[in-house]
This record gives structure tokens, C-alpha cells and sequence, in this order.
């Protein structure tokens, strides 16, 4: 019974370094544990060194080629214009929330905010951001 | 208010223009028509005329001394376009885009003269620095404009994260963003200023003057406004430059005294510092767009003055220095565009072929040295009588006045090589008459603001 009286009443504890007591235990554990068990399988474990095993796992097919090639740059464009749009969204969640509260002056604010994104997406449109074909 | 909006929304405009309109001497035209509006609404603004009002909870504040800064530094960026607008638009493919970044800078130069939180200063910095990048980098196929991008954007985007850091330590100290914020703690028995205030500021002025460029944080300048396309470097070691002090002078203005007795020494070593590396360098380039870089880490040196004084009358000198700095450089880059060799050689017997054009470049040089009945003199003059108000040491003031006699060498070759050298001054093209007329205009501003200086103080307080 002591035991779960101590799990209980650890939200309900003055907020002192000793209550952080656990948590430190914890943590030492997590790090000693992982530790172990890495140090243990490269002691004990079974070792087979073959040139195979150096190569890069292409799915069991045999590699082709070095990975470092020149790489179209409209992939980096694409992927740019994902994160810049994508953070677009995000910020509908909080004024999604908000909405009620903000009333129409958070929503001409919404609004300005939207459309200089649209003017923007407008221009990389039209000066063929995303035009895939040469 | 009017600015920041006017101007974010031309360069919107300007972007839309760029597809729709496909005449390229068009963008110059529409960037013209846009500053001027910009201009207007500014001034409308500054008389309380007319202007857009939004409620920015106490985040920006709107003040004489600022929108009147906001004037000069568009009607300077006004003046650049009417001088080297052609050069502009034959940068690079994207005429259009390099007037929308311009615009952009403008937005920003406008939040920088008005912030009222330390979030809005770091947010006009960031949109003052990062087309800068990019106008930087727009020479695209040329290595060097490269390289020069690069650099800065490593080193820039560094010392946005010290600035970051600085203005986290201080809202640890003060619990809020606010300019005037002062975060005190208990000291053994006496109230002292927060440790973590005085640290975050100092980070804070660290990353401003690497912005402006003042040593020991200057070791970026030259090779940045050497890569860059001329016209862009003219443009970022002027308007840019003047505006980051505007923003300095703002933030130790409401937050005097935090440095305590350190700040006697550290700023003044600054300002020898500065002073020292920019004219002592300069002395040994041969080349004249190398010569301007390291000039203005020099003059940027004067300008640290304004910071030390924090009077009225140092404020009233930066106004004036800004001008006459702006108006100098820009009008040299002008012509520096046009020739085909950049070197001191290749503008000798300039004044043979040119004679207004080399008429006009040595009034800017004269008025860079300093020398009476031009503006550069009583720019100088200003800032030194104002630091000797706020009991400023005589030592510092001789410094000053010997290293302003240094730059006196390296600003004369350029004069002695347009005069009194044979040669033959090569030019990409003959210039037009406007652009002759404009030079003129330009040198006749700095002789007039030389004889007459109050003509720019009337206009702050009437």
C-alpha cells in the first residue's frame, strides 16, 4: 500500500529537488539499460565480416551507381513550397479555435494573411515554379 | 503605419507586374511611380495629415524623428532608382524581383525607425537582411556574386541567432518584449540591474553592429560588397547601413546607463577600432569598389559617435550623415557601374572625356573626406561636436580627426587619377544626359546641405 500512496501523491508534493528523485532514477536506468544491452549483443553476439555486408541495401538488389548525383532542383522547389504552404495550414488551428472570440476583426486579419499566401502562390504559378517539363 | 503598409503592398504589386508585363523599362517606371507614392504617404503621415491606423498593441510606436528618418531613406532609395535604375534591371533575368526586394527592404527600414518591442526590431532586421541575400547572390552566373551570397548568409544568419539569443536573455530578465523594459534584481542587500538584461543587450548590440558593420565584426563587409553587383552593393552600404544605427540609437536610447561605467570603454574602443581598420586598409587597395567597402566600415566609425553622445544633437548628426554618406556612395557606385575597369587606373583621365561626371564624383569623394562646404564636413562636424557635449575625452576626438586625414589619401588618388593622370577611362557606355544631370543634382545637394545644413533639421522639427 505504501507503494501506490507514493505513486499518488507525487502531483500533490511540494515542488522541491526531491521530488525529482524518481525521474533522475528513471532516467539513469533508461541510459544504463540501453547501454547494457548494446555493449552486450557486440560482446556476445555472433560476428561475420563479409565485403556484403559493407555494401548499401538496395533491397537485396546489387547496387548501382554512387548516391551522390546531381538531383533536379524543381524537387527542392516542390519540397520548399510543401513546408511553406504546409506552415500556411498549421496557423488555421489556432484561429480555428480562436474563431468565435476573434470575431470579424481576426477575421479580416485571417483574411490578409490568406491572400498575400495567394498572391504569392499566384506569382510562382505564373513564373513557373511548378511547371514539371522543361 | 503608411510606409510599412504602402510599401509591403508595391512590392506585391511589383510581383504581379513581373508576369504581367513583360517591357523591362516598365518595372523601372512602376518602381519610380511606387517610391513616389511611398514618399507621400510618408510625408502625409509625418504632418498628420493622413494616415492608415491599425492597432498594434503598443508594439510599434510612431515618432517624429523616425517617419521623418523614413523620408530620407526613401526619397535616398528614390533617388538611387531615378540614377541607377537601367543598371538595376540589367543585373540579372529577374528585373522585377530585385524592385519587389527593394521594396521589401523598405518595409523593413520602416519597422526598424518605429519598433516599439524588441520582436519587431529582430522581425525588421530579418526583413532588411534576408533580400539582402538574395540581391547579393542576383548576379547568377557570375562565381564571386556567389560566393559573396554565401558568405553572408552563413555569417548573417549567425548573427541572427546571437540576436535571438540576446533577445530571449533580456525578456528573461524583464518578462516582456518591450523596448523600455528594465529588469532589476536584488544584489546583496541593493536592487542591481539584471545580469541577464546587461547580457542579452550586449548580444543584442553585438548583432547590430555586425549588420552595420562596425569592427571588430566587419570581417564580412568587403568580401560581400565586393562580390555583389554594384548596384546592390550601393544600396546595402548606404540605406541599409544608416537605418541599423537608427535602430541602434533607438535601443540604447531607452535603455541608457545599462552597461554602467563599461560602456566608456567598450564604445569608444569600437569606435578606434572601426576607424582604424576601415582608413588604415583602405590606404592599400587598389581596387575602387574594394576601397568604398573598407570606406564604409571608416564611416561607419563616425557614425558609432551618435551611439556614444545619445544627445539631440547626435541625432540630428546621423540624420545629416546619413544623408551626405547616402547621397557620396551612391553616386560614385553610380559611376563605378559604367566602368569597365574597377581599379584606380581605370579611371584615369576620366575628367578629360567626362568632365561633369568626373566634376561630380569629386565633389562626393570631397564631401566623403569631410572637406568644408560640403556636406561629408559638417556631417563629421556634428557627430564630433556632439560627443565633445556629452564630455566626450579630447583623445578620442584626435583620433577621429587623424584617421579622417588618412582617408583624405585614399579618396584623393581617385581624384588625382581622374585629373591628373593620362589615360583611357573606359566606359560600358556612354552615359545619358539624365544620368549626367542627375550626378549634377546629386553634387549640388551636397554643396548646398555644406554650406546650409539646417535646411535638413528644419523639415525634423517644423
Amino acid at each position: 500500500m505504501l507503494w501506490t500512496n507514493f505513486l499518488m501523491n507525487v502531483s500533490t508534493a511540494s515542488n522541491t529537488a526531491v521530488d525529482y528523485f524518481p525521474i533522475g532514477i528513471q532516467l539513469i536506468f533508461a541510459v544504463g539499460f540501453v547501454a547494457t544491452m548494446i555493449g552486450v549483443s557486440a560482446l556476445i553476439g555472433p560476428k561475420r565480416q563479409t565485403s556484403d555486408k559493407l555494401q548499401s541495401f538496395e533491397s537485396g538488389i546489387e547496387s548501382v551507381g554512387n548516391a551522390r548525383q546531381p538531383m533536379a532542383i524543381k524537387y527542392f522547389l516542390v519540397a520548399i513550397l510543401f513546408v511553406l504552404f504546409d506552415v500556411e495550414v498549421i496557423f488555421f488551428y489556432p484561429y480555428a479555435i480562436n474563431f468565435r472570440d476573434l470575431g470579424w476583426n481576426g477575421f479580416f486579419a485571417v483574411l490578409m494573411f490568406v491572400s498575400l499566401f495567394l498572391a504569392g502562390f499566384i506569382y510562382i504559378i505564373k513564373k513557373g515554379a511548378l511547371k514539371w517539363e522543361d | 503605419m503608411n510606409a510599412i503598409i504602402v510599401s509591403a503592398v508595391f512590392g506585391v504589386l511589383m510581383m504581379f507586374a513581373s508576369f504581367l508585363v513583360n517591357n523591362k523599362n516598365v518595372y523601372r517606371y512602376l518602381a519610380i511611380i511606387g517610391l513616389s507614392v511611398l514618399l507621400l504617404a510618408n510625408i502625409l503621415e509625418t504632418y498628420a495629415i493622413w494616415s492608415i491606423k491599425f492597432d498594434s498593441f503598443l508594439q510599434l510606436s510612431f515618432e517624429r524623428f523616425g517617419l521623418f528618418f523614413n523620408s530620407i531613406a526613401i526619397a535616398a532609395t528614390l533617388f538611387y532608382v531615378l540614377l541607377s535604375g537601367k543598371d538595376i534591371v540589367r543585373v540579372g533575368n529577374y528585373s522585377a524581383e530585385y524592385f519587389v526586394l527593394i521594396f521589401f527592404i523598405l518595409c523593413g527600414v520602416s519597422l526598424i525607425t518605429s519598433y516599439n518591442s524588441l520582436l519587431m526590431l529582430f522581425l525588421g532586421i530579418e526583413i532588411i537582411s534576408i533580400p539582402l541575400y538574395i540581391l547579393t547572390g542576383s548576379d547568377k552566373k557570375n562565381l564571386k556574386s556567389n560566393e559573396a551570397a554565401l558568405k553572408y548568409f552563413l555569417m548573417g544568419a549567425f548573427s541572427t541567432g546571437l540576436m535571438l539569443m540576446g533577445i530571449a536573455l533580456s525578456y528573461g530578465a524583464v518578462g516582456n518584449f518591450g523596448l523600455e523594459g528594465r529588469g532589476v534584481v536584488a544584489f546583496g542587500g541593493s536592487m542591481r540591474v539584471s545580469f541577464l538584461e546587461v547580457a542579452g543587450l550586449l548580444l543584442l548590440f553585438i548583432s547590430m553592429s555586425f549588420k552595420a558593420s562596425a569592427a571588430p565584426f566587419h570581417f564580412w563587409t568587403p568580401d560581400v560588397y565586393e562580390g555583389a553587383p554594384s548596384v546592390f552593393t550601393s544600396f546595402m552600404a548606404t540605406i541599409v547601413k544608416a537605418t541599423v544605427f537608427i535602430g541602434m540609437i533607438k535601443l540604447l536610447e531607452a535603455r541608457t546607463g545599462i552597461f554602467g561605467p563599461t560602456w566608456q570603454i567598450i564604445l569608444p574602443l569600437m569606435i578606434v577600432l572601426t576607424l582604424a581598420i576601415g582608413n588604415i586598409t583602405a590606404v592599400f587597395q587598389q581596387s575602387v569598389k574594394r576601397m568604398l567597402a573598407y570606406s564604409s566600415i571608416a564611416q561607419a566609425g563616425f557614425m558609432l559617435f551618435a551611439l556614444w553622445s545619445a544627445n539631440d544633437m547626435g541625432r540630428e548628426g546621423i540624420l545629416l550623415y546619413s544623408v551626405a554618406y547616402t547621397l557620396a556612395t551612391v553616386g560614385i557606385f553610380a559611376v563605378l557601374v559604367k566602368m569597365k575597369d574597377y581599379t584606380f587606373d581605370g579611371f584615369n583621365g576620366l575628367a578629360a572625356k567626362q568632365p561633369l561626371v568626373a566634376a561630380s564624383v569629386a565633389v562626393f569623394v570631397l564631401s566623403l573626406a569631410g572637406i568644408p562646404l560640403t556636406a561629408g564636413f559638417f556631417a563629421k562636424y556634428f557627430m564630433l561636436a556632439s560627443a565633445i557635449k556629452s564630455g566626450a575625452g579630447v583623445w578620442l576626438l584626435v583620433v577621429a580627426v587623424v584617421f579622417a586625414a588618412v582617408s583624405v589619401y585614399y579618396y584623393f588618388r581617385l581624384i588625382q587619377a581622374m585629373y591628373f593622370k593620362e589615360g583611357e577611362a573606359e566606359m560600358f557606355e556612354q552615359p545619358t544626359n539624365s544620368f549626367k544631370g542627375m550626378l549634377a543634382i546629386f553634387a549640388v545637394l551636397l554643396i548646398v546641405l555644406g554650406i546650409a545644413p539646417s535646411l535638413l533639421f528644419n523639415y525634423l522639427y517644423f
